[in-house]
């Protein structure tokens, strides 16, 4: 089943740039999406649509056959994003409470948020941060306190915006695992990149994008080699003939 | 990892943790109104007062002194102005510039009552959650006429919110700029010219992608908030907060 259908969408910022072009995609329940190319690809202003932060200047989005502008609050319950700085996303003086921003948005009663706080923290890792100061925490575990941030919302879809920039090796480890285990557990995963090594092994399917376009999308195994025309550096283990392995082996 | 700072909440169990937010609102404008009108004896029972709750609270000494490294030179400022300024039996006379005892007595007065309202802040700021916070405002604002109080209470907890990350900010600026000798510009206006601009460009920034974040999360004005409830305690400690404001007064 498409929880994802994507036709004609473009976008034109106010300065007259194309952000991106007539992008016709579907993306099916459960999927593990790369979406990689290089800076000003178009990668983060197509994430902005999925929930209506971006307004298109043509075509649509539909998700699980409503369309995103006919019902934005939907959307951004039903997708929920993690940006590239995780500082600017948190808002609460605590792990609880930043946590349970966004089930406070949604007006739910306050038994009902603390319950979808602590399975939202016990899901990331973070039960035991919960009274913590969030920008004291590490960069891995402010991208879990994000993440957390979403889960408590009861986000489908999970949209990661360059998730391991700035990040140390065990940051890495820590979001990657936890966005395998998200996998796992059914969501659906779009990861934009331009950092293909880290992620790569996971994937279901890799889309390049280029000036706002897809220009190629398909299994990582079929597009893997291609990376590199579209300004993305393939994997290293590519580089000696042998397939991309986990980061988490 | 970010740095400790003074300006916000610090994670506790203690009976001005527990105590509703309502209340402490009420204690902390009265003490900062009392504070106005006492003089040195009021001030230093205060003072005494206040030390041990950031003790109590188990206040970061070290941050605390950090912190206010800036604000006493501000202090420092008041002092020198009230000393020249007030008339009275000269203490110092250099050329025209006259120091008087009874500017160097209003000086310190107008000192130590700031300092005091900076520490009556801090401890409120210590032992808030932002969240509490807005309700509190909320619940204040709601019989003015006018005022949106929900709008207002948001940013007033965002505020508090943002404020270490504002001032971390100004820090990394700040390195960014000794590192390259801003120290061996010696015109205090330049260098103020030099760090403010780029940390309001910051600051603005991120309140761009703050607000991006919110509506990501479904922001609303009409959301849930955090019930009250006042108890015993309260209503004890307010009562104590009023009888030390009538204490200091007289």
């Amino acid at each position: 089943m498409n929880i994802i259908e994507i036709k004609n969408l473009s976008h034109r910022f106010a300065n007259g740039e194309i952000g991106i072009d007539d992008i016709n995609l579907t993306i099916r329940e459960g999927e593990f999406v790369v979406f990689a190319g290089m800076n000003g690809s178009g990668k983060t202003t197509l994430f902005r649509h999925l929930n209506g932060l971006l307004t298109p200047s043509g075509g649509s989005v539909i998700l699980d056959g409503i369309s995103v502008a006919d019902d934005p609050k939907r959307a951004r319950r039903m997708v929920g994003m993690v940006f590239q700085n995780a500082d600017s996303q948190i808002v609460g003086e605590t792990v609880y409470d930043d946590v349970a921003f966004g089930p406070e948005n949604l007006g739910l009663e306050q038994a009902m948020i603390a319950q979808r706080v602590s399975e939202a923290l016990h899901a990331v890792g973070l039960n035991a941060h919960a009274d913590k100061r969030p920008h004291l925490l590490s960069g891995g575990e402010k991208r879990r306190l994000a993440i957390a941030g979403i889960l408590a919302m009861g986000s489908r879809v999970l949209v990661f915006d360059e998730p391991f920039s700035n990040l140390d090796y065990p940051g890495i480890c820590q979001v990657l695992k936890q966005i395998v285990s998200l996998h796992h557990a059914g969501h659906t995963i779009l990861i934009a990149t331009h950092d293909l090594e880290k992620v790569i092994f996971h994937a279901q399917r890799l889309i390049f994008m280029k000036d706002g376009n897809i220009i190629q999308d398909g299994a990582p195994d079929d597009n893997l080699k291609e990376a590199e025309r579209f300004g993305v550096r393939t994997p290293c283990a590519t580089h000696f003939g042998k397939e991309p392995i986990s980061w988490l082996t | 990892m970010a740095d400790v700072t003074a300006f916000s909440y610090l994670t506790g169990a203690s009976a001005l943790h527990k105590m509703d937010v309502r209340f402490k609102l009420a204690s902390m404008i009265l003490c900062s109104l009392t504070t106005v009108k006492t003089q040195f004896a009021g001030l230093f029972f205060l003072t005494l007062v206040l030390g041990i709750i950031l003790l109590y609270i188990r206040f970061p000494l070290k941050t605390l002194i950090r912190e206010l490294r800036y604000f006493s030179v501000l202090l420092l400022f008041v002092f020198i102005a009230r000393s020249l300024s007030a008339p009275g039996l000269p203490f110092i006379k250099l050329g025209f510039v006259t120091v008087t005892y009874k500017g160097i007595s209003d000086g310190a007065l107008v000192c130590w009552r700031l300092l005091n309202i900076v520490f009556t802040g801090l401890i409120f700021v210590a032992t808030t959650r932002p969240s509490t916070l807005k309700t509190a405002v909320e619940w204040w604002l709601k019989p003015v006429p006018f005022i949106p109080e929900q709008r207002v209470a948001v940013m007033i907890s965002l505020m508090i919110r943002f404020m270490p990350v504002i001032l971390e900010q100004a820090r990394e600026t700040a390195d960014a700029q000794k590192a390259r000798g801003v120290e061996n510009r010696k015109n205090p206006f330049y260098r103020l010219k030099k760090i403010a601009l780029p940390v309001l460009i910051r600051t603005f920034v991120t309140a761009d992608e703050l607000s991006v974040a919110m509506d990501a999360r479904c922001y609303t004005e009409k959301r849930t908030s955090m019930k009250l409830t006042a108890g015993k305690n309260d209503w004890l400690i307010l009562g104590g907060v009023i009888l030390l404001c009538c204490l200091m007064v007289v």
